[in-house]
């Protein structure tokens, strides 16, 4: 207790609080940048945090990290193209709503979401970190495995046409996982020769064109059409009632943001998508998803800012970085002389503290930024859009190019952006395929490492509880609804609502 | 925030404010001075790690004291397809006048040996070595294993299951060698995407053996979990002074992840030894060897080209030798 | 006769599907000594089939459906720009190019305002350099004009 006050009371220290409010500004301008990421961000400036203490330099990056979560919503709800990866499953609704003239409402319920997951997840870090971390020990590849069938079985009910057309874009994802060297034998698949490919398909070129460059191509052919008056609802905030119907939501995004964040193999990525699917799932208003669900935005984004806390859980106590992030944090750390691991929390806890002190700090500002700023964001989408869409395009390019510094992949980013266009014109939703791309490698990979570990015996499954477990999960979601149906077939009288 | 930023350049804009669009291109040149002072503009290192991969850091820790040792800018160039191949061919389309060098890892000696269309070893000249992390054998505490005798021995009886990276990447080469060396029973490697997941799969029980850095599984030997067994290098280590050596056992065998700077072939002489001055001396600043201390490198990483030549020598006929064993040599 | 629009999508997946599983059979042979188990092409021929059966179910149950509108020359236009950066970029460079593309394209999408559109194509140029070129130190791509006049 006496630790956790001390690292508390770090906060008046006006340098600390100057790091803080520091990271927090930059974090949410290179959130909200395509191609410019919170760990590009972190890894960049790195080598400036070697002069200035370890709880000032960690404040600054975990600041960074919280802002940068949340900045990725802004470009996503205001002109679909996610600012953050983590920002795409967001993009869903939250763009859809920004159409329809209510980008404050969009943009208010995601910093509250936002903010809420955070600060969940730090809390959570506090007091369960150290147990919560074991449960990384038990997560082998038969286990992962079961996670990305699960994971993939969601697709089935995001967005767009149907079933079908969902599990296509799915199958489509998972195919173009298989580019590139296959780590159990070393063979290229699919690079035809092109080095570009030979590592793989990145899946942020392949975001940006889906959400962004299909959008513009799209708003390209309604030139012609009378312009959308976007009424000045646009920086209206969400109210007390929006926030009620949205509190299932955030909560159900928080714990399974934390809990995947938490995973080593697993980002906030992949916690928003299945924060968006579960959300959807389990809410009362499921015929509003795909036509701007302020639900399908407080989702999403509580996940993915809870998923921050949760891979700093490994990163702190085990030492293995929970995300791409914290993998540079943790060099970060290392370089300060900070030596994570279980012992860190007997030893340092006063610099453990102030760090987590730092989050909540860095959570509850960009609460207020993104609260006082939403009205101004919102009105980027009253921008006319002979400037608005060039301009997304521009940052597009810039967003496919900046990771890797990769022609490459602002040519995949193009293509993406071609089969995007399709995909709108035919009703497939292109959130499945980022599902089957950000998964496919792992349902491989992981199928492979456990059948050698199980020395090619699938019956080793059997022997493992947790994947077991989770199989059995996605089977009674798959077919849970339609064994509903029949039941209430059977006795309609007592069921009919 | 805290001092200069080191990574801003302090390029001269020539062009004014008013064609900032061109700012790009505001790199001093546009005379095109013939000057024969070495170096005359921004040098650039080129790596196959993505932004905060660790190679990637590791040039940016050098970029730290570098300016000042130089007398000049530099910027680091991330090429990051094919295993370094994308930054071998960024290398060779580049003039050779030492404005240009690679911070290359065993990986890209790899990537050469299987690629003949790239750059070869002969078209490299060693620089200066920036870190030597050596690799140390490991298991799960408590395992039967943890015995050196009974390790060799189990070995020699059944084939283990090991983890480390790839098929056909560095960590393979050197398991395979260290099994062949041991005289072992083959291996078998399952392949993770990294350190972490392979600590993991090692505490986990998936896996009996694993091949990794000393940080990269500190917090877990520090918490009993993990128990080294072998160190894969010619001394013990500092930091784990009770660890044999391979070769104690008679295991001769070494691996380390190492990584220097090299410029290609046709670079002149005098800028090389001039390059190799200046990079020694920003990596023996305060910077590189706090860096090198606390994520647990050895400080005698940073060596001149003679060193660095003949260690990258040795690795290149380890290589040639696994890989063409394994098959994947053709 | 015209296809259903829907029987279109699943003849084109179908087809994704078939030319993927050709391909693997392109793939090298993994060496002999390190064969175990699962190999490099059975994974994708899985997912190819998995792709094929579900192009087959969408065939068979296609309903008729408006089919898309016509993309009006703007649209055409707007994709031939789009394509055209990379040309453009590979020979003036990345931020000139840039410069080119936001003006043209507000062009053609009806902006006439030449005050507007060069204003805010400079600025958003401008806030990219800064950001990216000084701030963060990243090289963007000078292209071949960049390369003749700077080095």
């Amino acid at each position: 207790m006496e630790a956790f006050l001390a690292g508390m009371a770090t906060l008046t220290d006006p340098l600390i609080l100057g790091m803080i409010l520091a990271g927090t500004v930059l974090g949410i301008v290179v959130g909200a940048l395509p191609g410019i990421s919170g760990s590009t961000t972190i890894a960049l400036l790195l080598p400036l945090t070697i002069g200035v203490s370890p709880i000032a330099a960690l404040a600054f990056m975990g600041s960074i990290y919280c802002a940068a979560n949340f900045g990725g919503s802004i470009t996503a709800i205001l002109v679909n193209a996610p600012g953050d990866p983590s920002a795409s499953a967001t993009a869903i609704e939250g763009y859809r709503l920004a159409e329809r003239g209510q980008a404050g409402l969009a943009l208010g319920m995601a910093a509250v979401a936002s903010a809420i997951g955070g600060i969940f997840s730090v809390v959570m870090l506090i007091f369960a970190a150290p147990l919560l971390a074991r449960a990384a020990y038990s997560f082998g590849p038969p286990e992962y495995f079961a996670l990305a069938v699960f994971g993939l079985s969601m697709c089935a009910a995001i967005g767009g046409d149907g079933r079908v057309k969902n599990l296509m874009t799915a199958a489509l994802g998972v195919l173009l996982a298989t580019v590139g060297i296959d780590l159990t034998s070393g063979v290229e698949r699919y690079s035809f020769g092109i080095m570009e490919l030979s590592d793989g398909i990145n899946f942020v070129p392949v975001l940006i064109g889906l959400f962004a460059v299909s959008e513009m191509l799209d708003q390209s052919t309604r030139r012609a059409e009378e312009p959308k008056l976007i009424t000045m609802d646009a920086a209206k905030l969400p109210t007390l009632a929006d926030f009620r119907k949205c509190a299932r939501a955030i909560g159900l995004g928080s714990v399974i943001g934390a809990f995947i964040g938490a995973l080593p193999a697993l980002g906030a990525t992949t916690a928003a998508l299945v924060g968006y699917n579960e959300t959807q799932r389990w809410s009362k208003h499921k015929h509003e998803f795909g036509h701007g669900a302020l639900e399908g935005v407080a989702g999403p984004e509580s996940a993915n800012n809870a998923a921050v806390g949760g891979s700093m859980v490994p990163t702190l106590a085990l030492g293995i970085p929970g995300s791409a992030t914290t993998a540079i944090i943790l060099a970060g750390l290392i370089v300060q002389g900070v030596r994570p691991g279980p012992h860190l929390f007997n030893e340092q806890p006063v610099l453990l503290y102030a760090v987590f002190a730092s989050m909540l700090a860095a959570n509850l500002l960009y609460l207020v930024l993104g609260l006082g700023m939403a009205k101004l964001f919102a009105r980027i989408s009253l921008i006319p859009p002979t400037i608005l869409w060039p301009a997304v395009f521009v940052l597009s390019i810039i967003g496919a190019y900046g990771p890797n510094q990769s022609m490459g992949d602002v040519v995949i980013m193009l293509v993406a952006g071609g089969v995007g266009f399709l995909f709108r014109r035919h009703g497939f939703s292109p959130a499945p395929l980022i599902m089957g791309l950000v998964l496919g490698g792992m349902l491989e990979e992981a199928l492979k490492q456990s059948m050698i570990i199980f020395d090619q015996n699938p019956l080793g499954f059997a022997q493992r509880p947790i994947a077991l477990l989770l199989l059995a999960v996605t089977l009674a979601g798959l077919l849970g609804p339609m064994l509903l149906r029949m039941l209430r077939m059977m006795r309609p009288q007592k069921e009919a609502v | 925030m805290t001092r200069n930023p080191p990574l801003s350049t302090t390029r001269r804009s020539l062009l004014g404010a008013g064609a900032a669009s061109l700012g790009l291109l505001a790199a001093p040149g546009l005379l095109h001075a013939q000057e024969e002072k070495f170096p005359s503009k921004v040098i650039e290192v080129v790596t196959h790690a993505g932004v905060g991969g660790g190679t990637d850091i590791t040039a940016r820790m050098m970029m730290v004291q570098a300016p000042a040792a130089l007398g000049t800018e530099f910027t680091v160039v991330n090429r990051t397809a094919g295993s370094g191949a994308a930054a071998l061919q960024y290398a060779a389309s580049r003039p050779r006048d030492g404005h240009t060098i690679l911070l290359i890892t065993q990986t890209h000696l790899l990537t050469m040996l299987r690629n003949k269309s790239l750059p070869q070893f002969d078209d490299l000249v060693g620089v200066a070595r920036a870190t030597e992390d050596p690799q140390v054998i490991m298991v799960k505490a408590g395992s039967p294993l943890a015995d050196p005798r009974a390790f060799v021995e189990a070995s020699k009886e059944r084939g283990l299951k090991y983890g480390g990276t790839h098929v056909g990447s560095v960590d393979h080469v050197a398991i395979f060698s260290f099994a062949r060396a041991g005289g072992f029973k083959a291996p078998t490697l399952v392949p993770f995407r990294g350190g972490g997941d392979i600590v993991i799969n090692l505490v986990g029980g998936n896996i009996d053996v694993a091949l990794l850095n000393p940080a990269e599984a500190e917090a877990q030997i520090t918490a009993g979990e993990v128990k080294p067994v072998f160190v894969l290098s010619r001394q013990r280590l500092a930091n784990m002074p009770e660890v044999p050596t391979a070769q104690e056992l008679g295991i001769r065998a070494t691996a380390a992840t190492t990584r220097g700077f090299v410029v290609l072939k046709g670079t002149p002489e005098d800028r090389v030894a001039k390059l190799e001055a200046g990079l020694v001396k920003a990596m023996s600043g305060q910077v590189f060897q706090s860096y090198l201390k606390s994520s647990g490198q050895a400080a005698d990483s940073v060596a001149g080209r003679q060193e660095w030549e003949a260690q990258l020598a040795e690795f290149n006929e380890q290589s040639r030798e696994a890989l063409t064993t394994l098959g994947l040599l053709r | 006769m015209r296809m259903l629009p829907d029987r279109a999508c699943a003849a084109a997946m179908a087809a994704v599907a078939v030319l993927a599983f050709a391909a693997t059979y392109g793939f090298d042979e993994v060496p002999p000594g390190l064969a175990q188990g699962l190999g490099a092409a059975e994974f994708p021929r899985l997912v190819c089939l998995v792709l094929l059966g579900l192009a087959a179910l969408l065939f068979l149950g296609a309903a008729p459906r408006n089919p898309p509108p016509r993309v009006p020359a703007t649209g055409w236009a707007t994709m031939a720009l789009a394509v055209g950066f990379l040309p453009l970029m590979m020979v003036v460079g990345m931020l000139p190019a840039m410069l080119v593309f936001l003006v043209a394209m507000g062009w053609l999408w009806g902006e006439r305002r030449w005050g507007v559109l060069l204003g805010s194509a400079i600025g958003l140029v401008a806030g990219i350099w800064i950001v990216f070129v000084r701030l963060f130190a990243l090289s963007l791509p000078g292209g071949w004009l960049g390369e003749r006049l700077f080095s």
